[in-house]
């Protein structure tokens, strides 16, 4: 699909749901941006435009599956202000896995130090969890 | 997202429930510039230059192993050869330079040290002599001190003098260490075509061919080769290479990854990854299991010297293409007392020395912690070593000898010695005479094959 049509369509979906009146630079903003999401999305290039040198933390949660696990894991990152660039949460035969992609740029804690808060929380909500860095997922799956 | 949910979850299978680790990170220091005529200046001077050198090491690689998410068994250095460290040539100048690498190790946390090491593959200095006298004093008095001597290459042929001083050395250092089971035994090697940037123990050493310092890594893995094969299933043998070689390139990866981040926080350059399958005598990180896997009853049955070469050759060829600092010794080992099935094997008889020789002509590294009777004597140690030595020297490849002839064990007896050497069931050597033959002495020809150029 075209870019102009795409555009068009995002902005007729946002002017029906929007309350009349809806400022509409707000609007064309909006649609801009959705626009550009959306064709990051289809070529499989990351949405977000990644600073070079950005050094991601992959945190993967495994466990018995229970209401509030997604919640105990996003309130660490967010007392951290660590930043989640991505999300991925699937239930297997009611086993629950997570994995986030976290951006620890501007976090107040160590690596190290949010490591052992994730990990502490990890067993605080009985669930298993691993932090590392990017580096071997990046590494180890592609040639 | 980046990565996809599959290949998360397998990197992590691969991490934390396949035994997956980094068997070493080990730091090359170069020693030439700390001789002294004086040895307690030169051991001080040796003491000194590693505390300086080597002192973060232990605290990065723990940083860096955090932040990736992975294990590293054993942090180790490597040294010059000692008898090239100018000192006065006596046996007691070596040994206050073992004592100040020994202690300078235990200070700074590090598992082992190797290098007190001589080259004598064509002949020995006053130096290479005084040193080797040392040895048996000197792997009896040091916790961390791992000793090498190259005896033969493919250039110059075997020294076979050097070989029988080997086997003389053995015996001594086994009857200092008997009530450890003749463990002294264990920190030895002999090579013939020994290599300089050896990450791996008890044969590490830096080369002097190396820059002043340099970090290298020793992957380990057989664990996750063993479980992809398993999860590979019936297919043909081609098939099976391929899997070998994605788990190769895995492991080496990581390796890799590992070495240039700690290399770059050292400040000092990365020099290879050793490729090598290292086994642990932990269940599911053996080699004998992978050759299992591949289809084996047990190891030691016909077809097990195909399945390892077949292994070597695979692990190689993923390994080389996720580095191009491959290194080392880069192979398969296949030490006895360190892996569960070969253990096994032997107890149950299926696994003999013969057997074991001939594995080594298609893999590295040779007869690797191998316990015999104590009381086999010295001239058929030597044969026994000469060998093995032979198979590398004609065949342009490294091969080495880890043989501990343990004081007042029998066959069929255990030798313990704990933590990543395991046990060692005692085996029996064909008890032939070959006195008349080492006897002879002297330097086993150079092959044809060394004239190249």
């Amino acid at each position: 699909m075209d870019r102009e049509r795409l555009a068009y369509q995002v902005a007729e979906i946002l002017l029906r749901h929007l309350p009349q009146g809806a400022e509409p630079s707000a609007v064309e903003a909006v649609t801009a941006d959705l626009v550009r999401l959306l064709e990051a999305q289809a070529s499989g290039v990351a949405a977000t435009d990644e600073p070079p040198g950005r050094r991601l933390v992959v945190l993967t949660v495994l466990g018995r599956n229970h209401s509030g696990i997604v919640h105990a894991f996003s309130e660490v990152l967010a007392e951290a202000a660590v930043d989640i660039v991505d999300i991925n949460q699937t239930i297997v035969h009611g086993n629950f896995a997570m994995m986030m992609i976290v951006d620890p740029t501007s976090a107040k804690l160590s690596f190290s130090d949010l490591k052992a808060a994730l990990k502490r929380r990890g067993d605080e909500v009985g669930v298993q969890v691993f932090v590392q860095y990017e580096d071997l997922m990046r590494a180890l799956n592609r040639i | 997202m980046d990565y996809t949910r599959r290949e998360i979850l397998e990197t992590l299978r691969m991490t934390e429930l396949e035994h997956f680790d980094v068997r070493t990170v080990t730091l090359g220091v170069s020693l030439l510039d700390c001789g002294h005529e004086d040895p307690e200046e030169a051991g001080r001077r040796v003491y000194a230059k590693l505390m300086r050198v080597a002192g973060p090491l232990p605290g990065v690689v723990a940083e860096i192993t955090e932040a990736l998410g992975i294990r590293v068994a054993n942090r180790r250095i490597a040294v010059s050869p000692v008898a090239l460290i100018g000192t006065k040539a006596e046996p007691a100048s070596y040994l206050a330079i073992a004592r100040a690498i020994d202690r300078a190790a235990q200070e700074m946390g590090f598992d082992f040290v190797g290098g007190y090491t001589a080259l004598v593959h064509d002949g020995f200095t006053r130096a290479d002599r005084a040193l080797i006298a040392s040895m048996p004093e000197a792997l009896s008095t040091t916790k961390t001190l791992c000793s090498s001597v190259n005896a033969g290459s493919s250039r110059t042929g075997l020294n076979l003098d050097a070989v029988r001083l080997v086997a003389h050395m053995l015996k001594e250092t086994a009857y200092l260490t008997r009530e450890s089971g003749s463990l002294g035994c264990a920190k030895f090697v002999i090579f013939a075509n020994a290599v300089e940037d050896n990450p791996f123990m008890a044969g590490a050493f830096h080369g002097i061919g190396l820059p002043e310092v340099v970090v290298h890594t020793g992957v380990s893995g057989p664990g996750v080769v063993c479980q992809a094969i398993r999860r590979a299933g019936p297919c043909d043998l081609r098939a099976l290479a391929e899997v070998i070689k994605r788990s190769a390139y895995k492991i080496t990866k990581v390796g890799e990854i590992l070495g240039r981040q700690v290399a770059d926080r050292m400040g000092v350059p990365f020099g290879i990854v050793d490729l090598s399958l290292a086994p642990t005598p932990e269940l599911g990180d053996s080699v004998g299991e992978v050759l299992e896997a591949m289809g084996l009853e047990r190891t030691g049955a016909c077809g097990t010297t195909a399945a390892l070469a077949m292994l070597t050759d695979a692990v190689k060829k993923g390994g080389v293409m996720a580095t191009s600092a491959v290194g080392g010794l880069s192979g398969a080992f296949i030490p006895v007392s360190e892996d569960a099935a070969m253990i096994a094997a032997v107890r149950e008889g299926a696994l003999s020395l013969e057997k074991l020789e001939a594995m080594t002509s298609v893999c590295s590294v040779g007869l690797d912690m191998v316990a015999v009777p104590g009381d086999v004597s010295e001239e058929l140690l030597t044969g026994f070593i000469a060998d093995e030595l032979a198979i590398g020297v004609i065949n342009h490849k490294t091969t080495a000898v880890r043989v501990i002839p343990a004081y007042g064990k029998g066959v069929g007896e255990i030798v313990s010695f704990g933590g990543l050497l395991g046990e060692a069931p005692v085996m029996d050597l064909r008890r032939l005479s070959c006195e008349t033959f080492v006897r002879r002495g002297g330097q086993m020809p150079a092959p044809i094959t060394s004239l190249r150029n």
